[in-house]
């Protein structure tokens, strides 16, 4: 494909433009979509293509972020290291913690691995409440960016831009990885392990060293992130931070190189976008990914990667007239859906339950409507709707089938 | 006669109560193609797993080149210069052929943990894996993912990897098997050309492609080695037709 | 003995009690997610929310139908849901194969978490043993102990035997056994395989909603159990292998019995390596070395399971991969 590079200059020139062009809030959110991406792609080497999911992924974000703080408290505050290098400590650190994890859970594999990974992570966690000295206990441990190198690390978009060049050089050098002997070897581990051995490669050797490759990126995403609030918790560790980088990768799809990227850029965007609309966002990113899981299994980005690929000729005008009606159709049930959790939601929460006396239901205002809970609307509205759209999904799917049966 | 490039002495193998081989002698000698026949259950996979260190010999020898490999891990078998394919195929299906094959030549090379060079650029490698792809005839389909081959090619694939190490010895674990007379004639002709100036230890079931691809054939029957010799004189052999023939027959 | 000083032979009893029925509850869960992984080959990641579920299921009935119905119905419930997941969700991903599997229940662990949030709010909610079952069954040196803990071991008990005459006795088990190992042979005799396969999706589910709905009673129903009480089910099929239903029966009570012992005891690390003569520099180095054994409680069964994967990676009874 000629206009993947000229795609991707494109995407890096924007980027590199964004501070010019965006409020400040959103920069702040693409700063956590940066660092959302380059915690993904860690998580897509290991799980994408070594073929180990992983469920503990926080366990090593969550020590980079530390160790990027107690870096830059060192000294008296003065740094271990000037403050566009601290990302290093958490990737070293990172890189540690993986060689000792990765060491005891390639020790298995399949599922197996993945219970492994899991325990491992919550080990920490446990251990973390009870060593004040490292984690700070409740309060966490803070910090202050110094000033390095004539730049002043205190604004955003200084911040901004030491998160780009890191998530841009890692993601660089991940991609080079994949090209090496051992990102290749890296393959062959997913695929047939087994086969690997036989041929007389050191299986649990290859796979400590890639856990251990993995864990470092992650750390480094974790200092990105402890240096960016300028402070880490504990809650870094836990299981809603691995769970959310599971969820993230597969939605944009882990077989392709930048499918975790995206995934987690994407999610965390719509995540950032809807935090003032919904207190439910979690909830929409578990259906997201098991609808996504069902129905698109190579995820978002390999399913498009997979549609490109494939395509004919004149076959893409109207399958793309397909796609968009079937879009649309999914857009009505997906409001219905929407509808229906909000109002449940609303309806459910103790705000409102607090609110409730004897016989006298409040009106639940939503999307500027005021709906009586009591009344058929509001479930007709949510049900109808989402009915609706699954119904026309159905007959579209049923008449595009039809139609490829009269051309065969 | 020259001497054997691999011999078993004695060998015997049990699991639990279980032998499976008992007393098996056999001698392959450099340069000849050798079948191992024998009924179902014979214990000729075990054999197999033996001579390629997947599994060690309850007591016995085994002798590559004159040295003991009895009881060696598979990898340091392969390294002295033996290599075996699978019964069932056994490759890396979500990649490319080009790649199933560089995987099997870098090892050979000791690239293992490597992350400081490009993979495309290794030329010694490259070019062995082409020089591969055209003996196993699968050069215009180097860029095809190893899952979307025919079953044929696939086996043709497993034989590449096998012949990857460079082996002096090849042991091929029914290569025929499941395969149309078509394909069979196919593999057998490309069995034949990959093991010029080899030796090969094979087993097969389709007797046919034995007697005509063989020079000598041992028959292996509950455990033991019953007669060794050439195609004619096993043909010829009555305790081979009793034990072996005799029971396709009834 | 210098390490039981302060600890009396009575506290030592009820922890080891305390211990087997906290095991047995573990068991009662891995079980189930031992036999829908060796029918289906299948880790369903949301099993332990079917252990939430049943005991916020129970929680919601309790009120309506009075505590003995509520955990007779709230397992019912749970197995519908199991019915209803591998029935529209798991059969679906089938063809995209195990990981695929494993991955959806993982997603469907987080729905189902977040809907319990959503419903139920983010606290422990007050489910309680109730007044007429919550007295003491003896007491040992004046320390009572609760009926209900009986109770909850007598039911795991009484479960297990009755699954396992189910799976041995009957024939409904025979077909289920000749599924696990045959399940194509088992479906060309004229089982109905995948019926089977539901089937037993939903009792491992209903197994693990019973145990919700009986512990989440006298433990806390909070949104966090399933999480909590999941990665200890993991850590149960590491130590004893999963497909092996001794292995997790032995792995439940170790894990359960060691826990139990560590929250009584005061030992530290520092005390263990006094023995040795190091004691002194471990009180210098301090850190884990110095506390006490009961506020590491929680994390000796993850080290149970690092030793087991170093010394015996199989686990206990687990067959070599």
């Amino acid at each position: 494909m000629k206009f993947a590079p000229l795609l991707l200059l494109a995407t890096v020139a924007l980027l590199i433009a964004l501070p010019w062009l965006v409020s400040g809030s959103m920069l702040n959110a693409a700063v956590q979509m940066l660092i959302a991406a380059l915690f993904a792609m860690a998580f897509g080497l290991l799980c994408g293509q070594a073929g180990m999911l992983s469920f503990g992924h926080a366990a090593y974000f969550g020590v980079g972020a530390f160790a990027a703080v107690h870096a830059m408290n060192a000294f008296g505050g003065a740094g271990l290291l000037p403050t566009p290098l601290l990302p290093l400590v958490g990737g070293a650190t990172g890189l540690i913690s993986g060689l000792v994890a990765g060491y005891f859970s390639t020790k298995r594999t399949g599922v197996y691995f993945a219970m492994i990974t899991l325990a491992l992570a919550e080990l920490l966690h446990a251990l973390a409440s009870h060593l004040k000295a490292v984690f700070g206990g409740e309060a966490g441990v803070s910090s202050f960016r110094m000033p390095a190198w004539g730049i002043g690390f205190g604004s955003l978009t200084d911040v901004y831009f030491l998160t780009l060049v890191w998530t841009l050089l890692c993601i660089g050098l991940l991609y080079l990885f994949s090209k090496t002997p051992l990102g290749r070897i890296t393959l062959g581990l997913r695929e047939n392990a087994h086969r690997l051995r036989f041929l007389g490669y050191n299986t649990h050797a290859l796979g400590t060293l890639i856990f251990a490759i993995s864990a470092m990126f992650a750390g480094i995403a974790g200092a990105l992130q402890s240096m960016n609030i300028e402070a880490a918790n504990y809650v870094v560790l836990e299981s809603h931070i691995s769970t959310a980088v599971v969820l993230n990768s597969f939605i944009g799809g882990v077989r392709v190189f930048l499918g975790p990227a995206i995934g987690g850029a994407v999610m965390t965007f719509f995540g950032y976008v809807t935090s003032d609309l919904t207190r439910v966002w979690l909830l929409y990113q578990g259906i997201i990914f098991v609808l996504v899981m069902m129905f698109l299994p190579r995820g978002l980005v390999g399913e498009l990667v997979e549609r490109l690929r494939h395509r004919s000729g004149q076959g893409v005008a109207r399958s793309l007239g397909a796609t968009l009606l079937r879009l649309l159709c999914l857009a009505v049930a997906a409001a219905g859906a929407v509808f229906l959790i909000e109002f449940l939601q609303r309806f459910l929460s103790s705000e409102y339950r607090a609110g409730v006396s004897e016989g006298n239901w409040p009106a639940i205002s939503l999307f500027s409507y005021d709906w009586a809970p009591l009344s058929v609307l509001p479930w007709a509205v949510g049900l109808g709707l989402f009915g609706l759209g699954i119904a026309l999904v159905v007959t579209v799917n049923r008449r595009v089938a039809d139609r490829q049966e009269a051309q065969a | 006669m020259s001497d054997p490039i691999l011999s078993l002495q004695h060998v015997h193998k049990s699991f639990g109560p279980a032998h499976i081989i008992r007393d098996a002698n056999l001698d392959v000698l450099p340069g000849e193609r050798h079948a191992v026949i024998g009924p179902n259950g014979a214990g000729k996979s075990t054999l197999f797993h033996l001579c390629s260190g997947q599994f060690a010999p309850s007591k016995g020898h085994i002798l590559l080149n004159g040295r003991e490999i009895g009881g060696l891990k598979p990898a340091e078998v392969n390294r002295r210069g033996l290599a075996r394919s699978f019964q069932i195929t056994n490759i890396f299906p979500g990649v490319s052929v080009f790649e199933n094959l560089r995987l099997a030549v870098m090892r050979k090379h000791n690239l293992q943990f490597v992350f400081w060079r490009s993979a495309a650029r290794l030329r010694q490698v490259n070019e062995e894996v082409d020089d591969l792809l055209g003996k196993i005839r699968l050069t215009d389909r180097a860029q095809t993912l190893a899952s979307q081959l025919s079953y044929s090619e696939q086996r043709s694939l497993e034989i590449g990897m096998t012949l990857a190490s460079d082996p002096q010895v090849i042991l091929l674990d029914e290569p025929m098997a499941g395969m149309s007379h078509e394909e069979t004639d196919y593999t057998a002709g490309l069995i034949r050309e990959i093991t010029e100036g080899r030796t090969l230890l094979i087993v097969e079931h389709d007797m046919s492609v034995v007697f005509s691809l063989a020079h000598r054939i041992s028959v292996l029957v509950y455990g033991e080695i019953i007669a060794t010799g050439t195609p004619e004189d096993i043909r010829g052999n009555a305790r081979v037709k009793e034990a072996y023939l005799g029971e396709e027959a009834a | 003995m210098p390490l039981l000083t302060g600890v009396s032979v009575d506290q030592i009893l009820f922890a080891l009690l305390n211990g087997t029925i906290y095991g047995l509850l573990l068991f009662m869960v891995s079980a189930g997610l031992t036999l829908i992984f060796g029918m289906m080959g299948v880790l369903n990641f949301a099993h332990a929310s079917f252990y939430m579920l049943g005991a916020y299921f129970a929680y919601t009935l309790q009120p309506l139908t009075g505590f003995w119905l509520a955990i007779i119905l709230a397992p019912v419930l749970v197995m519908g849901v199991g019915i209803l997941v591998e029935r529209f969700i798991l059969r679906h991903v089938h063809e995209h194969g195990h990981a695929h599997e494993l991955l959806v229940t993982f997603g469907l662990s987080v729905v189902i978490a977040e809907m319990i949030k959503m419903v139920y709010g983010k606290f422990a909610v007050d489910y309680r043993v109730p007044a007429e079952l919550n007295f003491a069954a003896f007491s040992l040196s004046g320390i009572d102990y609760p009926f209900y803990r009986l109770l909850m071991g007598g039911i795991a008990v009484v479960m297990f035997i009755a699954i396992w005459l189910l799976l041995t006795k009957t024939r409904v088990g025979i077909v289920v056994r000749s599924a696990i190992y045959r399940p194509q042979m088992a479906e060309a005799l004229g089982h109905n395989v995948p019926m089977v396969f539901m089937g037993v999706f939903g009792i491992g589910a209903a197994l693990a909603g019973l145990a919700g709905a009986v512990a989440g009673a006298f433990y806390t129903t909070n949104p966090n159990m399933a999480l909590e009480l999941g990665v200890m089910v993991f850590v149960v099929v590491v130590v004893g292998g999963l497909g092996s239903m001794g292995g997790a029966m032995a792995a439940s009570l170790l894990i359960g019995i060691t826990n139990s012992l560590a929250v009584g005891s005061d030992l530290r690390i520092a005390d263990l390596m006094s023995l040795v003569g190091m004691g002194g520099w471990a009180e210098d180095l301090g850190g884990l070395l110095t506390m006490r054994m009961s506020s590491l409680a929680a994390t000796l069964p993850f080290f149970i399971m690092l030793l087991v994967l170093v010394l015996r990676p199989s686990g206990l009874m687990g067959e070599k991969e």
